[in-house]
């Protein structure tokens, strides 16, 4: 969202597209404090907007819950470490 | 381990938090050298030449700026300069846009059938594979907002992208994705409705 944008959102009442432009802002906390606010109450109220955003926010807790906590391997580990050492790391 | 080595032992000439603040991060670069090149043979040499280069250059890194977005830097940069692909990329972001508009054509048939299974515990394989399928220009964004929980401005300055494209590239990587899940549920059978063509 453009800043001209946020200042439009700030002076006036928002709609549900204005709402759905910038819910995964919203979602996101990237919004400032008084339009979150105001987008917020928005998406409380509004039936359609809340279902949006309920949907996105699920799908956005589908994608963390399934972050692979894929670990370094081992032996990448080790051979980083040993290269560092040969540039002096540790020495 | 080099990260259980006494500081004392660090001579003058060597950062003496590289050890416990760059080495201690390796499982993240690793991960997003893995979303970058899908390939791990690659991701391993991403790593390796990230840290390289991250310990050559330790004394340009601000101690009061957050260390993973360093790396991720370099390792963006690392990845690029591997693929030679710094160009390119701009007219691959732009063919790729008009897959994405086509994905939302079908939104409201991706939003009706993901409604009903998002909360199934057995969907990560679908959401890992629908997240390798993107476009690497929209899948280092997502990767770094929804699996790194890196704020905006961060993936802006990893990627060397305006904020605005961070947005645009978010919006369209997440619904590319969610029409991709629709469809590997569909093939898996967890969604029986055919896509509508009426959009939202």
């Amino acid at each position: 969202m453009t800043h001209e944008q946020d200042q439009q959102l700030a002076g006036s009442a928002i709609d549900c597209d204005a709402a759905l432009e910038s819910l995964f802002d919203f979602l996101d906390g990237e919004l400032d404090g008084s339009l979150e606010l105001r987008l917020g109450a928005h998406v409380q109220q509004c039936g359609r907007c809340s279902s949006r955003a309920d949907f996105e926010r699920r799908f956005l807790a589908a994608v963390q819950a399934a972050r692979t906590e894929e670990r370094c391997p081992i032996a990448l580990r080790e051979r980083v470490v040993t290269t560092l050492r040969s540039e002096g790391l540790g020495a | 381990m080099v990260t259980d080595a006494p500081r004392a032992a660090v001579r003058p000439s060597a950062p003496p938090a590289f050890t416990d603040a760059a080495i201690a991060g390796m499982d993240d670069v690793y991960r997003f050298a893995r979303s970058l090149t899908r390939d791990p043979s690659d991701a391993e040499d991403v790593v390796q030449d990230t840290y390289l280069r991250a310990f050559r250059s330790w004394h340009t890194f601000q101690p009061e700026t957050d260390i993973r977005r360093w790396l991720f830097t370099i390792a963006r940069n690392v990845f690029l300069r591997s693929r030679e692909r710094g160009q390119r990329e701009v007219a691959v972001d732009d063919d790729q846009s008009a897959l994405a508009d086509a994905a939302q054509a079908q939104e409201a048939w991706v939003r009706g059938g993901l409604d009903s299974i998002l909360d199934r515990t057995d969907l990560g394989p679908s959401i890992t594979a629908a997240l390798a399928e993107l476009p690497e220009s929209f899948r280092a964004v997502v990767v770094l907002v929804d699996i790194e929980d890196q704020p905006y401005e961060a993936a802006a300055e990893v990627l060397g992208i305006p904020i605005g494209t961070v947005r645009s590239r978010l919006f369209r990587g997440r619904k590319l994705m969610q029409h991709s899940l629709a469809q590997h549920a569909r093939d898996a059978g967890l969604l029986s409705a055919s896509p509508s063509r009426s959009s939202v």
